[in-house]
């Protein structure tokens, strides 16, 4: 078993776009973290191999963007689609949850995400994220005040989808 | 439009504020219905995102592949540097790797070698901060009385617990020492200067009664401890968990002020009850 593995792999799926990038980005981000091991003092591990998984998506982002050849691709649902018979209500709320999620801005997506689904602290994000804890706390305020609102209105919106 | 407060109540929902912060909030929350609604909406946000969103684990097929890619890694290095466990303190270096266990190891299968890398990455962090966190505090590293201040002090501020005796008359607070502890400490009342005197309380630790003073300072509590003095000296200052500490001795008796409020703050305190001191006391 590989520690932390698994955080960051869910990490890599929120913040890459196609979820499927994560792959990549996690067994770059284990590369450069195995590297770089000397390198750590002390700390939280988690969150030291968290800043590097968003690291590599950075940097992959960058790369991508550069050659600009690929375009972001907006469906995060594309793969594995149910058929349209096997999916029930509440598989249909989720899958409007987890959209919600993804189209927040990726800055308050990562600390929601690094908050609420890895349960860390405002100092672990910090230094997640590289900045300050007040800038934490005001985006996690912004990305819950923004979810919420968004499945309000997504509720409103499409009756069919809730039941 | 929004709540001023409605920061802190996020922070109050996420576990983040200290006990009077979080009394603090509470009573907040009972007289603001927008702060209240935040709250809820907090509690159903998260129910809703842990209930109801997948944590996937990483599938097999990436765990295989970067124990590939970490094999291949170590494969690269020279013998005597196979794994970052043996750069590591000598506790870490006998359960992880000589040299030889790891030139086997590159010949074995992937599994051989994973608790390598767990060690690695879990082990050594641990002693790396282990041996950190020893060479920044060593000087008062095994100092528990330290950690018992502001643990006494972070007990106070739970709610009811601040004073045994509430006085702002020195007068009142100093002669009920005299009942309660084994000790007779300076008790002012600075309010003048800013530091109103709140009252006493007998704490335990130390293996002895320890009278507590405690002072306000803006929305700050400031517990002075005094007990007799024995042992080791404290430092003069220094930082446990956040909280600032300042201990000084006095006649027979140990002195410690901790607070979080900031050093200045502290130290405008310790200095008038010193003067305080020198004044009333013969010795």
């Amino acid at each position: 078993m590989l520690p932390h593995l698994d955080a960051a792999y869910r990490f890599a799926r929120w913040l890459c776009r196609p979820p499927s990038d994560a792959d990549d980005i996690v067994q770059e981000a284990f590369l450069r973290a195995f590297r770089a091991f000397e390198g750590l003092r002390g700390g939280d591990v988690k969150a030291w191999l968290l800043t590097i998984v968003r690291n590599c998506h950075a940097s992959a982002l960058e790369q991508q963007r550069r050659r600009a050849t690929v375009p972001l691709p907006d469906d995060y649902e594309a793969e594995g689609s149910p058929s349209p018979e096997s999916v029930s209500a509440a598989d249909e709320e989720r899958r409007a949850l987890r959209r919600l999620v993804a189209a927040l801005p990726e800055e308050h997506r990562e600390v929601l995400v690094l908050r609420e689904m890895e349960d860390m602290s405002y100092r672990e994000i910090a230094s997640v994220t590289q900045v300050p804890i007040g800038t934490v706390m005001s985006r996690l305020a912004r990305a819950r005040a923004a979810l919420r609102g968004n499945w309000l209105k997504d509720a409103a919106g499409e009756p069919s989808a809730v039941r | 439009m929004q709540c001023a407060e409605a920061l802190r109540v996020q922070a109050y929902f996420d576990g983040e504020v200290d006990a009077v912060s979080a009394l603090e909030v509470e009573r907040h929350a009972e007289h603001c219905a927008e702060c209240r609604s935040l709250l809820e909406h907090l509690a159903d946000t998260r129910l809703r995102l842990r209930r109801d969103l997948e944590f996937p684990s990483a599938p097999s097929a990436l765990r295989t592949s970067i124990g590939r890619l970490l094999d291949e890694e170590t494969g690269q290095v020279a013998p005597g540097v196979a794994a970052p466990g043996v750069a590591a303190p000598a506790v870490a270096a006998p359960a992880v790797a000589a040299p030889s266990v790891a030139a086997r190891a590159r010949r074995r299968p992937r599994w051989r070698l994973r608790p390598l890398w767990l060690a690695g990455l879990g082990g050594v962090g641990a002693v790396f901060a282990a041996a950190l966190a020893l060479l920044i505090a060593a000087p008062w590293a095994t100092n528990a009385v330290l950690d018992e201040l502001v643990s006494a002090h972070v007990r106070s501020l739970m709610p009811d617990h601040l004073t045994d005796v509430v006085s702002t008359d020195r007068h009142t607070v100093k002669p009920w020492f005299a009942g309660h502890v084994d000790v007779s400490p300076v008790v002012a009342d600075f309010a003048d200067q800013g530091y109103r005197l709140l009252g006493g309380r007998a704490d335990y630790f130390e293996h002895q009664r320890v009278a507590a003073v405690v002072y306000q300072h803006g929305a700050h509590f400031i517990n002075v401890f005094a007990w007799a003095a024995a042992g080791r000296p404290l430092p003069q200052y220094t930082t446990r968990s956040g909280y600032h500490i300042a201990c000084w001795r006095l006649g027979n008796l140990q002195y410690c002020a901790v607070s979080d409020t900031g050093w200045d703050e502290l130290q405008g305190l310790t200095r008038l009850l010193r003067a305080a001191g020198s004044a009333d006391t013969p010795q």
